[in-house]
């Protein structure tokens, strides 16, 4: 379980991404994301960047915000790389047999990196300031998402731990009866690894089933969108954090369309 | 009232009944303990008591089962539901939520309980469980046993007329365990509340249970006060279940006619019964320690005389 302890895990806070309402929160989280895909402009995204950094850092996350950040840009830079060779345009700089590496590749491959990095912090910053059933009872409560998949969702994130932990545990007892799990190249150990896929597989089954049951024999199917003890409603600060979150889209929109 | 009559049960994926013909009667606010060597059944019958047998899992069901005067056939489970609370045995896969909080709101806001009583559902759940302090903390971050208290005062919180525990204090250590059934025996008699729980710790149903169950492959073997099912130690041994010390050493007593009385549940009965004994009406401490001391002596004395006459009849052989 430790592999994934503090991944996407809810970190308590009063900082006033913490106290706002979970679905003004996540609104806000995708109308920045919004906005960085609607323009190119980088000096834009860098200022988006720096935002979500200053979130980061106004509700203690800075750390998590940098780990996520250059786990981003790691997987962006396959796309960054993919632009730099194929997008042949401004003033040559390398020469490739099907053409150049160009200072419009160099642009684009920046752009790609600062744009996700930009819009992916604040989706993340959102779990982590937000408790996943608050944000799935809010979700019922105010946006009327049915109940059943607002479950789906919290059961779905809070049975990864568990169904890591029973991997772990099945590789442990493997590796104390000799399996070298530990040893030879990555495609070794993803072979030794399929066959405990069936044991895996066979246990969450079970699980499933078990919480299934669990959840019906405490009365999943009378629940309904009033029983929610937990009330979430809209303050001031998450109108005015909307307000300010489309004012981002529309000046990347208008950057998108002007220049 | 939990009434069994002629049940049997078979598993769609089994072709033998796991349980068969089972007759038991629980009346209103009794504390029954079930138990059974691995694989018995015991799991299986308070499946049935809860209503997951026949709705969560297929098979062939024959006789009734009702409970609170509910058919738990014709009945839906979460009619059952509201009568019965269970704690099943896999801890993890029970909760259904990240936080400890939200576990214990999950049943109550389900089942509609007004939500001015809720929170005082909820804080006194957790104060009768001792567990106050990790309301706030997220489930991965507790202990097995703490989880399991969790699911206790979860259910606990719903005020069920029936609970139905599957080893509840399996991953509890020895003190824990007594602690939780100290506190579902108080709970149970202020409240009405009828208890059943699987348990394989018999020394812990013998203290707290009115009504001892033992089931053996499917069919229960003696239904009866601990009292009367322990002298029974043989037989409960050769079907895989062990007796508490104390019984043993009253059951080997009156093998080597040393002993007539009735057969001690624990050490207390057991200085209870030396002090008679002896003679001795008061209570005090000196008086129960003495007659401790006299007990383990007499105990002692006891079981040298039972080696001593089994190697004799060793020897004779």
């Amino acid at each position: 379980m430790s592999a994934v302890r503090g991944f996407l895990e809810y970190v308590p806070g009063t900082s006033l991404l913490h106290r706002m309402n979970p679905v003004a929160k996540i609104f806000c989280a995708l109308l920045i994301s919004v906005a960085c895909f609607c323009t190119s402009n980088l000096i834009f995204l860098a200022c988006v960047l720096i935002f979500d950094f200053a979130l980061a850092a106004h509700c203690k996350m800075t750390r998590q915000a940098m780990g996520l950040a250059k786990a981003v840009t790691i997987f962006s830079l396959i796309l960054a790389v993919i632009q730099l060779l194929t997008n042949s345009t401004g003033i040559e700089l390398v020469p490739l047999p099907w053409g150049y590496i160009g200072t419009g590749g160099v642009i684009g491959a920046v752009t790609i990196i600062l744009r996700l990095v930009a819009a992916a912090v604040p989706l993340f910053l959102v779990m982590y300031v937000t408790k996943m059933t608050d944000l799935a009872n809010s979700m019922v409560k105010v946006l009327h998402v049915p109940y059943k998949y607002a479950f789906t969702f919290t059961s779905t994130v809070h049975f990864i731990p568990v169904f890591m932990n029973d991997m772990a545990g099945i590789m442990e007892a493997q590796t104390a009866r000799g399996v070298q799990f530990d040893q030879g190249s990555i495609v070794k150990k993803i072979r030794l690894m399929v066959p405990l896929c069936i044991p895996l597989l066979v246990s969450s089954v079970r699980k499933t089933n078990s919480a299934a049951i669990a959840a019906e024999v405490r009365g999943f199917n009378l629940r309904t969108r009033e029983s929610g003890f937990k009330q979430y409603p809209f303050a001031a600060r998450d109108f005015v954090s909307l307000v300010i979150c489309v004012g981002i889209l529309v000046v990347a929109i208008l950057l998108g369309v002007f220049f | 009232m939990i009434e069994i009559s002629n049940f049997s049960f078979t598993y769609r994926e089994s072709s033998e009944p796991v349980v068969r013909d089972i007759n038991l009667t629980i009346p209103d606010g009794a504390f029954v303990g079930i138990t059974g060597a691995a694989g018995s059944g015991k799991s299986t019958l308070t499946y049935a008591m809860n209503g997951i047998i026949p709705h969560c899992y297929p098979g062939d069901f024959y006789g009734s089962v009702k409970v609170c005067g509910l058919d738990t056939v014709e009945c839906d489970l979460t009619e059952i539901s509201r009568h019965v609370g269970s704690v099943c045995q896999d801890i993890d896969s029970q909760m259904v939520s990240s936080i400890v909080e939200d576990e214990m709101l999950y049943g109550l806001e389900n089942f509609g309980v007004s939500h001015e009583e809720i929170e005082t559902r909820v804080s006194e759940a957790l104060d009768a469980i001792g567990i106050a302090d990790l309301r706030d903390r997220t489930i991965d971050s507790l202990s097995g046993g703490q989880k399991q208290k969790v699911a206790l005062a979860a259910i606990v919180a719903l005020r069920p007329d029936v609970l139905v525990l599957d080893e509840p204090t399996a991953e509890l250590d020895p003190a824990s365990s007594v602690a939780v059934y100290e506190l579902l025996r108080r709970y149970a008699r202020e409240h009405g509340t009828t208890v059943v729980i699987v348990e394989q710790k018999i020394a812990l149903l013998s203290d707290y249970a009115d009504l001892l169950v033992v089931i053996e492959s499917g069919r229960i073997r003696f239904a009866d006060c601990p009292e009367n099912v322990l002298e029974h130690a043989d037989e409960l041994l050769s079907i895989g279940v062990n007796c508490p010390r104390s019984a043993t050493l009253c059951h080997d007593m009156k093998a080597a006619g040393l002993y007539a009385g009735p057969i001690c549940r624990n050490v207390e009965d057991a200085v209870g019964m030396a002090e008679q004994a002896l003679g001795l009406a008061s209570a005090s401490p000196e008086s129960s320690r003495t007659a401790a001391d006299a007990f383990a002596m007499t105990g002692a004395q006891a079981t040298a005389d039972i080696a001593e006459r089994t190697a004799e009849k060793g020897g004779a052989r």
